[in-house]
């Protein structure tokens, strides 16, 4: 093989549903194996993807400050934002259980706003950079998005669990702002081309 | 130049000349790293064997309790359904509908269409719908959280074992091999050679024709 060269440069554009190679300049939009249509690049994905991760951004905010769950034992309840609930696993000695949440909740969300927003400003830019780091960066992203809704789950598990009626858990208004933004930072994460960061660098 | 005699990385979009790969082969890409392709032995039968024993497990693991706690004499048990409704009936149904969508229905899709795939895969028959489902099941890939779900429970039970003790009920054992076998059934299914296929089956069916 000669030089490296982008499928596109030489007038091809694989399928992103099925793989296919299709040359183009036939005008063809769709794909002739599948029928999806055809895209050199992710539509606007700049704009999708910042428009999603501008949304989550906004949405972090309430997810952090509102309680994620209330505790109501005996008619006086006790509500935990999403940082509360791991001081108090730490606090009771459930250390290992406490950082997988404080990775799952914390860490992987804010990592993952920032991530996506340094590979928009990276493409927005025309930063020249590590092409295969920031790659790979964006694979990590793609990867750990779905691991957040751990918190949303094990919500769901005691809420319909414990329910006695002189104790209860209830689910706060966090829990819908956080699902929201792991969904959301999800669709920004799919939305992104990464080809795009390949696209700006000059000596490749 | 002819579009079949190349390739192009999905991630990178480097023009590739596709490697003949034998089984147990790797192919990276040699630009960005992504693994392009890794042929696995007899992945149409493995898939096909996989789908119909995920979706008969599917059942208990939904539907069975899974786990159960005692409080002052009252017990409650839980199954992966009555999660769903008892935060549709807090009226959280945003994310009743988020939990249902991606522990429950997604899942039953992906393995249905899985099923069917690769059912039609394995017995030669061709349709038009095939395209479609195999186009379905790659998006809907990363929307099933059934190993995140697990977490889930895990950490529930933690926080649980502080309250009372805890009882586990066949729908967790279920739910388990429930994720072990749609585990496999990712690693077995080699996406190009489905596509292959298809388009194979296609192709006699409109010369048959
Ligand atoms: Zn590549």
């Amino acid at each position: 093989m000669q030089a490296k060269t982008n499928a596109l440069s030489q007038g091809f554009i694989r399928c992103d549903d099925c793989g296919f190679l299709v040359k183009t300049g036939n005008h063809s939009l769709s794909c002739p194996r599948c029928n999806s249509h055809l895209h050199a690049r992710h539509p606007h994905s700049l704009q999708r993807t910042s428009a999603l991760l501008f949304s989550s951004f906004l949405l972090y905010i309430p997810a952090n400050i509102f309680p994620i769950m209330t505790v109501n034992q005996f008619g006086a309840g006790d509500p935990h934002t999403i940082a509360g609930g791991i001081v108090e696993l730490i606090d009771s000695g459930m250390i290992p259980i406490g950082l997988l949440v404080l990775v799952a909740s914390i860490l992987v969300p804010s990592s993952k706003l920032i991530g996506i927003g340094l590979l928009l400003l990276c493409t927005h830019f025309r930063w020249q950079i590590n092409a295969r780091r920031w790659t790979v960066m964006y694979r990590i992203i793609a990867f750990v998005g779905r691991w957040s809704m751990l918190d949303i789950f094990m919500i769901s598990i005691l809420v319909d669990l414990v329910n006695f009626g002189e104790v209860q858990i209830i689910a706060g208004p966090a829990a819908t702002a956080f699902a929201a933004v792991v969904i959301l930072t999800m669709f920004a994460a799919e939305n992104f081309d990464p080809r795009l960061l390949w696209d700006n660098q000059k000596n490749l | 130049m002819n579009s079949t005699n190349y390739d192009a990385c999905p991630e990178c979009d480097l023009l590739l000349k596709p490697a003949q790969l034998k089984i147990g082969e790797k192919a990276h890409c040699p630009r960005c790293g992504l693994l392009l392709s890794r042929p696995r032995k007899q992945s149409i039968e493995r898939t096909f064997a996989l789908s119909i024993t995920g979706f008969i497990l599917f059942f208990p693991s939904v539907l069975l309790p899974m786990m159960g706690i005692t409080v002052l004499g009252d017990a409650n048990t839980g199954t992966l359904l009555s999660g769903v409704i008892a935060l549709f009936n807090e009226n959280m149904w945003p994310v009743a509908i988020v939990v249902f969508l991606a522990s429950i229905m997604f899942p039953l899709v992906h393995i249905s269409l899985s099923l069917l795939i690769s059912g039609h895969l394995y017995f030669k028959r061709s349709n038009r719908y095939l395209v479609t489902w195999m186009r379905w099941m790659y998006h809907l890939d990363e929307w099933i959280m059934l190993e995140v779900y697990m977490l889930g429970i895990i950490v529930a039970c933690v926080k649980l074992m502080a309250i009372a003790p805890l009882k586990f009920g066949w729908g967790l054992y279920a739910f388990i091999a429930l994720i072990i076998i749609t585990t496999l059934l990712t690693s077995n299914l080699d996406n190009r050679l489905f596509w292959q296929r298809i388009e194979q089956l296609r192709k006699e069916n409109n010369n048959a024709s």
